[in-house]
């Protein structure tokens, strides 16, 4: 890993802070490029469709954190989803007398936070029971976490019970979306590969000797669900205010399960694996579309297919600049 | 080297524990000095991985008091007995197989906190400045138990033997005042164990620790420590230089059984 990371992220030495800085300026200035094109060249319908894309890659490449890396099966992240949707809505739409302020992009960015910090919140009482469980079991406890959260919104009449919150202001977009992504892949890949990272690898690689070589297994596991809850949080935000509309259904089991079908089908552990199967699982349905009433029989064939091509999933724990035919590209002789 | 004079490093007292009726150890003792190399051996089922199950707190004793240079460790949760100067491998082999030979080591550092999240989000000059030394810290040990020439493989992919030697670099990796070594030599042949021995020893020397070894083949007990512990059933029962073990009459009863009367 030492040495590939050098290809994506700077030589051995690191790049100095000045250029990191310039680099993400750089990007900011691409994506507000991207922005503008796609949004006067696309249709409604395709752009919708690439906005859903940025959306999933955030819930996937979270929830890599818990499931892939530190190997704790979580069910729930519609749960996690809902809790940013939910915080951040009612802060733009329905705490009017603030309004002013929570109409700007400023305002809207703000909100979109203290969504993600809720959600994180409720990621620290939902992994504190992960100290205990493991596996199936942990499963069900987080699975029972998400439809708690759901049944708790449905019955807040604040936030419009079972009619739904209507009128979120449409602050999000193209730019906004991918710019979390990428911070969210950034932050994630950072963390995995730093000390703390290591820890909480070794927690899915073994517990025991995990403990036995001086990690705090508790902390780490709860560490894990913090941040991936915290970017569910800020993907539900983004999520309401580009859909302008939220109800508890939205974020029901079928979502959870969609997320981790995102990080099974790219690989768990591997960030790419999950930014890949967040698209493939987004777009695959509405490219189906001309099967009509076969739809979903195709994409649940597909997706039994590429299990059964690729039981670790299609980049398993590593990464796609890992990938033989990547690293070939890359070493292509100068001429 | 007088085990006498030397520093006691760790000494536990009337140690007791058992599971439900079944007493695994019963008001265990030992006092291990500054850099000795101690061996711990007993029939099967003597409670020897209990021993280290209860000096590492992966079990709670029911009884006594353990502590390591004046500092007490019952009671502490696993990772913080590690911090204090415990380290220990495992008798069936758990490696993190799924990371490389060098992050196995690498996880080992993480205790001491080498640099904060911000380090690692910014990827600050510290953070680069750690990451290299904690490197080449790594590489150094690996290369003192002999797997310096693939530090990048997955450390499931090693053979047994290089499996069971990166246990000891990873365990050496937390700076450990006392090692427990808990059947190292288990599962490699003859010229496998004869260059296990050598690395133990070097280990010794070269790091001043104190070493605990649970080991079945006599020859390599018998070839490197300076002290042995016999346990059965939960019991010391001897205690001695090899020489004096090898003629205890209560060892030869316990591992052969009594003559018919």
């Amino acid at each position: 890993m030492a040495d590939t990371h050098s290809l994506f992220f700077g030589d051995q030495d690191g790049l100095k802070t000045p250029w990191q800085i310039l680099g993400f300026a750089l990007l900011v200035l691409l994506l507000m490029g991207a922005s503008a094109l796609i949004e006067n060249n696309v249709n409604p319908y395709v752009q919708r469709i690439i906005v859903n894309c940025g959306i999933g890659i955030i819930l996937g490449l979270s929830l890599n954190l818990v499931n892939g890396c530190a190997g704790q099966f979580s069910l729930g992240h519609a749960g996690f989803m809902a809790v940013g949707a939910y915080v951040s809505a009612y802060l733009t739409t329905v705490l009017m007398p603030f309004g002013a302020f929570f109409q700007s992009d400023l305002g809207v960015g703000t909100a979109v936070v203290a969504g993600g910090l809720a959600a994180g919140l409720s990621g620290y009482v939902v992994g504190l029971p992960s100290l205990r469980l493991r596996g199936d079991y942990l499963a069900i406890v987080t699975l029972g976490f998400g439809e708690i959260i759901r049944i708790v919104f449905l019955n807040i009449s604040a936030v419009g019970g079972p009619r739904g919150l209507p009128g979120i202001p449409l602050a999000s977009n193209f730019f906004w979306v991918y710019l979390w992504a990428i911070v969210t892949f950034a932050i994630i890949y950072r963390l995995i590969h730093s000390s703390a990272g290591r820890a909480i690898l070794s927690i899915r690689e073994d517990e025991i000797s995990s403990q036995s070589m001086g990690v705090d297994v508790s902390h780490y596991k709860v560490v894990a669900f913090v941040i991936s809850a915290f970017f569910a949080g800020v993907a539900g935000g983004l999520f309401a205010h580009y859909q302008g509309f939220i109800d508890p259904n939205t974020f029901n089991f079928n979502r959870s399960v969609e997320v981790v079908i995102m990080v099974v089908i790219g690989g768990m552990g591997s960030l790419s694996g999950a930014v890949i199967g967040a698209v493939l699982v987004t777009m695959l349905p509405e490219l189906l579309r001309f099967f009509a009433e076969y739809r979903m029989v195709i994409f649940s064939g597909l997706l039994v297919l590429v299990m059964l091509l690729r039981p670790m999933g299609i980049f398993g724990r590593h990464e796609i600049w890992e990938a033989s035919w990547f690293a070939n590209l890359k070493r292509k002789p100068k001429p | 080297m007088s085990a006498s004079s030397a520093k006691e490093v760790l000494k536990l007292n009337d140690v007791s524990v058992s599971f439900g009726g079944l007493k695994a150890v019963s008001q265990f003792g030992i006092s291990l000095h500054e850099s000795e190399l101690c061996g711990l051996i007993g029939p099967n089922g003597a409670g020897k991985t209990t021993v280290f199950n209860l000096i590492t707190g992966v079990y709670l004793p029911d009884s006594g008091t353990m502590d390591l240079d004046g500092q007490n460790l019952c009671g502490l949760p696993p990772h913080e007995i590690t911090k204090a100067g415990i380290a220990r491998t495992f008798q069936n082999i758990r490696l993190y197989k799924e990371l490389t030979v060098l992050e196995n080591v690498l996880v080992s550092y993480h205790m001491r906190k080498p640099y904060g999240y911000v380090d690692a989000l910014l990827r600050t000059r510290q953070y680069y400045a750690k990451e290299h030394e904690l490197k080449e810290h790594a590489l150094r040990l690996l290369s003192v138990v002999g797997l310096k020439n693939n530090p990048d493989d997955f450390a499931g992919s090693l053979s047994y033997g290089d499996q069971r030697r990166l246990e000891i670099a990873r365990a050496l990796a937390t700076s450990p005042k006392v090692l427990l070594l808990d059947e190292p030599g288990a599962g490699l042949n003859s010229g496998e164990k004869v260059e296990l021995m050598k690395v133990v020893s070097k280990i010794r020397d070269q790091f001043k620790v104190t070493i605990l070894v649970i080991e079945h083949d006599m020859k390599f007990v018998m070839g490197i420590c300076e002290r042995i512990l016999v346990l059965d059933h939960g019991e010391l029962i001897a205690e001695g230089t090899p020489k004096q073990i090898q003629s205890n009459p209560k060892v030869i009863e316990a591992y052969l059984g009594v003559a018919d009367a």
